[in-house]
């Protein structure tokens, strides 16, 4: 991915992504190490710095195999004195949780940044976490853009705050200020710090429990420390009629709904409006002040209610008599994303005003649904379709334990190949746990490359180790295709240039597995036969691990238009086409339409060439339209 | 200051994130405010997009339910489906085109068409990717449509043609897309 706007020239004005912003931060501040594993919505962070670190020659730029490693490698550069930022989805941090809290503990000699996005709505993610409670947990302060239009500075902030506390903090965006583009100012690009030195002292880095709990006191100290500093942020402010008995406090991407929401409502400027962007710890004297004498608060915020719970013990403890409403109250729905309109509704019923009238218009008729697809020409198409149908032969009855990737769309009809879906890696252990107890079924457990990486292998090696019995299909594209095609330990390269392949089946070998077959996934011949052999295999009570190898065909298209190889447009012959429907109903390529009569017809703008199809038509009908160069087939079909 | 929400939808793929930055890009290069919200990563693949605009002076990312001025769509049921984010007057512009999802049974066009109608919309249906793929290249669709927009809708009054020229001008495929908008224009003013 390009992002040539991340090095625009100090002062211009630049349009662009959240997420851009917050590297550019990064980049301005002289961040020496970044690190991250890519998820939406945070993946453009790592992704940009990369690109400026092209130009540049510095920061030092990494994708790990996982948040944890990310995590710590940062961490350990900023223990090293050289600043440094961990990117990840919110999910990722519970991956590095046990990282996140010791960093708590020990601290840091330089800035440390852990970017956390979280995803409100549940865009792209399996649940709505919201890791400002992981700072209240782990006494890590967590700063928060007031919309995109602060990523930049909010960045830049929780920068200087940690390094002059020396201590992480985390910056907690969400999806609409990660991927919303919006307009910033750039400033000038300091110094950067690329070379740290480790200073011994195993009574601050090594946590066994006698440091530990001298670590644990000074922490307790200096969380107390923060709220007090972090009422002078200027990132925080009020604004409105101080004599106002009603307050209005919006936390982070909630301050810019409250605001338009109170226009909309004329309240702005008859209530006082106070913006908080560092929510954890609340900065108690600060809000001290503002809601002595207030008598009714409405907390907005994305997410749970982080600050209105500490705003409320705040009250409590000041002894106040004021009522505070907000999503423990109802006036703001817990689930979803924050609207305009809800929060307008909100702060309206909470103040007992009416709500604003609204004419809301719906179709009397409906567009059906339209869930997202495998593309055509994705290699796992037939790896799926070949699992159904040979353990449909076979007469095995399959528990398809699913995992996180592109391969998540096999959830969808008619390839119905994803029965379980919980996190990274989750395929390899839920999987063993249904083999050790459902006996009239057979696990497959599908993970792709990149998950495998980050968290399959310790599954792996249990399955081995504890004997259960299950088909282990490692779906090998060569890349972390959904969040973008970023490199991982198959690709054979990393960010900085050409790297180390990691063998699936080596590792697999190592792990103790009983068998080991590989297929190419563009041979559908190949793929039948393997299937049939590693089902064999689980079905006997072995553990059997299955790699199907084949490029995702987007990075194929793009590397066959790189190096002038045309790629072939596949037909249907009309007269020899049974209208079976096979290849539209059962495989289902988006590609492949059904006609008036039954037969089926190939959307030459939509055919990538891979070929498969023509392998699914039992009346060889479906032929390439011109002539199949020989390097575009290599690249589909590259021996492993 | 004038002020515009734009909802901007189609099927992942359509070069529908590109088509909202350029009105983004556009309107901050003139000096308006602008925020665009996208979604990426599972919303695409093939599935339903749809990416917020503010022009002007609003603060928070998405346009509320019912107060979408205008709606630029590339495929005629997410034009359906996200209708009712559009305030009672408000314009369509639409490509005529109909992907169909795999196993439904989709309203025909002439039925969206008149469905949006019958809710108050101003619904101008073009042929964007058949002007495209006239043109040799069906990804200049989103083009052809932002064409029409600027000299039919409201989005003109804010958007000058000369800047959104200037944009293309310096993107990939510069020429196919100064082409394809400018064909989009002409389609717009004629009507």
């Amino acid at each position: 991915m390009s992002y040539p706007e991340v090095l625009a020239a100090p002062g211009s004005r630049v349009f662009t992504l959240g997420n851009v912003a917050i590297a550019r931060a990064c980049i301005e501040y002289g961040v020496g190490v970044a690190a991250g594993y890519p998820g939406t919505p945070s993946s453009e962070i790592i992704e940009a710095i990369a690109f400026a670190a092209k130009k540049l020659g510095y920061p030092y730029v990494e994708w790990s195999v996982n948040e944890k490693v990310a995590f710590e490698v940062a961490y350990g550069a900023a223990i090293a004195g050289v600043p440094s930022v961990v990117a990840m989805k919110h999910v990722g941090l519970n991956v590095a949780a046990d990282p996140l809290f010791s960093s708590a503990y020990t601290g840091v000699e330089a800035a440390f940044l852990v970017v956390s996005a979280d995803d409100p709505a549940m865009w792209s993610s399996q649940n709505e976490q919201d890791n400002r409670i992981y700072g209240l947990h782990a006494y890590v302060p967590v700063f928060e853009p007031a919309g995109a239009q602060e990523a930049r500075e909010a960045a830049l902030e929780a920068l200087k705050f940690s390094e002059e506390q020396k201590h992480p903090v985390i910056l907690r965006t969400v999806t609409r200020v990660s991927h919303t583009r919006a307009l910033h100012v750039f400033g000038e690009l300091r110094k950067p710090r690329l070379v740290g030195s480790f200073k011994r002292d195993p009574s601050r880095w090594a946590l066994v429990p006698a440091n530990a709990r001298k670590r644990r006191e000074e922490l307790i100290a200096k969380w107390q420390r923060f709220s007090q500093l972090l009422s002078s942020s200027p990132l925080n402010s009020a604004e409105g009629p101080e004599t106002s008995k009603l307050v209005v406090v919006g936390a982070g991407t909630g301050y810019r709904y409250a605001r338009e929401a109170l226009r909309r409502l004329g309240l702005l400027g008859e209530v006082r409006l106070i913006k908080i962007s560092t929510s954890v710890p609340l900065p108690r004297e600060f809000l001290a002040k503002e809601l002595v004498g207030k008598e009714k608060a409405v907390v907005i915020e994305e997410g749970e209610p982080v600050v209105e719970d500490q705003l409320k013990l705040l009250s409590f403890d000041l002894g106040l008599q004021l009522s505070v409403a907000g999503k423990r109250s109802g006036h703001i729905p817990l689930s979803g994303e924050l609207k305009v309109e809800k929060v307008a509704e909100g702060i309206a019923r909470a103040l007992g005003l009416s709500p604003p009238a609204r004419e809301v218009m719906r179709p009397s008729i409906s567009a059906p649904p339209r869930p997202p697809l495998l593309c055509s020409g994705c290699p796992y198409r037939g790896v799926f379709y070949s699992l159904r149908k040979v353990a449909s032969k076979m007469r095995l009855k399959l528990i398809y334990s699913g995992d996180i990737g592109c391969y998540s769309l096999g959830i969808n009809p008619p390839l119905s190949s994803q029965d379980t879906l919980v996190e990274m890696g989750g395929s390899l252990g839920l999987g063993a746990g249904f083999s050790h107890v459902v006996k009239d079924a057979l696990v497959v457990a599908t993970i792709g490359d990149s998950t495998f990486y980050h968290a399959g292998l310790p599954g792996l090696v249990n399955a081995a180790y504890n004997s259960a019995p299950m088909l282990v299909l490692v779906l090998d594209n060569g890349t972390t295709a959904m969040t973008g095609h970023q490199p991982n330990p198959s690709s054979g390269e990393n960010l900085r240039g050409e790297a180390k392949r990691v063998s699936a089946e080596e590792i697999a070998k190592a792990a103790g597995a009983d068998g080991i077959t590989t297929v190419r996934s563009f041979s559908l011949e190949e793929v039948d036969k393997g299937v049939a052999e590693a089902l064999r295999e689980a079905a006997s009570g072995k553990l059997h691990v299955l790699v199907a190898r084949g490029p995702c065909v987007l990075t194929a298209m793009a590397e066959a238009r790189e190096k002038g190889i045309s790629r072939p447009v596949y037909t249907v012959l009309e007269e020899r086409c049974k209208a079976c429907t096979i290849c539209y109903n059962l495989f289902a390529c988006p590609a492949i339409v059904s006609t008036q009569d039954g037969k089926a017809k190939i959307d030459p703008r939509l055919c990538t060439g891979c070929g498969v199809c023509a392998e699914v038509c039992p009346f060889e009908a479906i032929v390439p339209e011109s002539k199949v160069e020989k390097e575009w087939r290599e690249m589909l079909l590259a021996k492993p | 200051m004038q002020s515009l929400n734009v909802i901007v939808t189609g099927v992942g793929g359509q070069g529908i994130l590109t088509l909202a930055r350029i009105i983004g890009e556009a309107a901050a290069a003139s000096g308006l405010g602008a925020l665009v919200a996208e979604t990426h990563g599972l919303s695409q693949r093939g599935g339903s997009v749809v990416v917020h605009v503010r022009l002007g002076e609003a603060e928070a990312p998405l346009v509320p339910e019912g107060e979408g001025d205008l709606m630029i769509s590339m495929e005629l049921l997410e034009a359906l489906r996200y209708s009712s984010y559009m305030r009672r007057g408000g314009e369509v512009v639409t490509d005529k085109l109909i992907i169909k999802p795999y196993g439904s049974r989709p309203p025909s066009a002439e039925e969206i068409v008149a469905e949006l109608r019958s809710m108050g919309l101003n619904v101008y249906a073009v042929e964007a990717a058949s002007i495209a793929e006239a043109l040799g290249d069906v990804r200049a669709a989103n083009v052809v449509l932002l064409g029409y927009a600027i000299a039919r809708t409201q989005l003109g009054k804010l958007l000058k043609a000369e800047s959104v020229e200037a944009l293309l001008r310096r993107g990939k495929g510069a020429e196919t897309n100064v082409k394809a908008f400018k064909l989009g224009m002409s389609a717009g003013k004629e009507r």
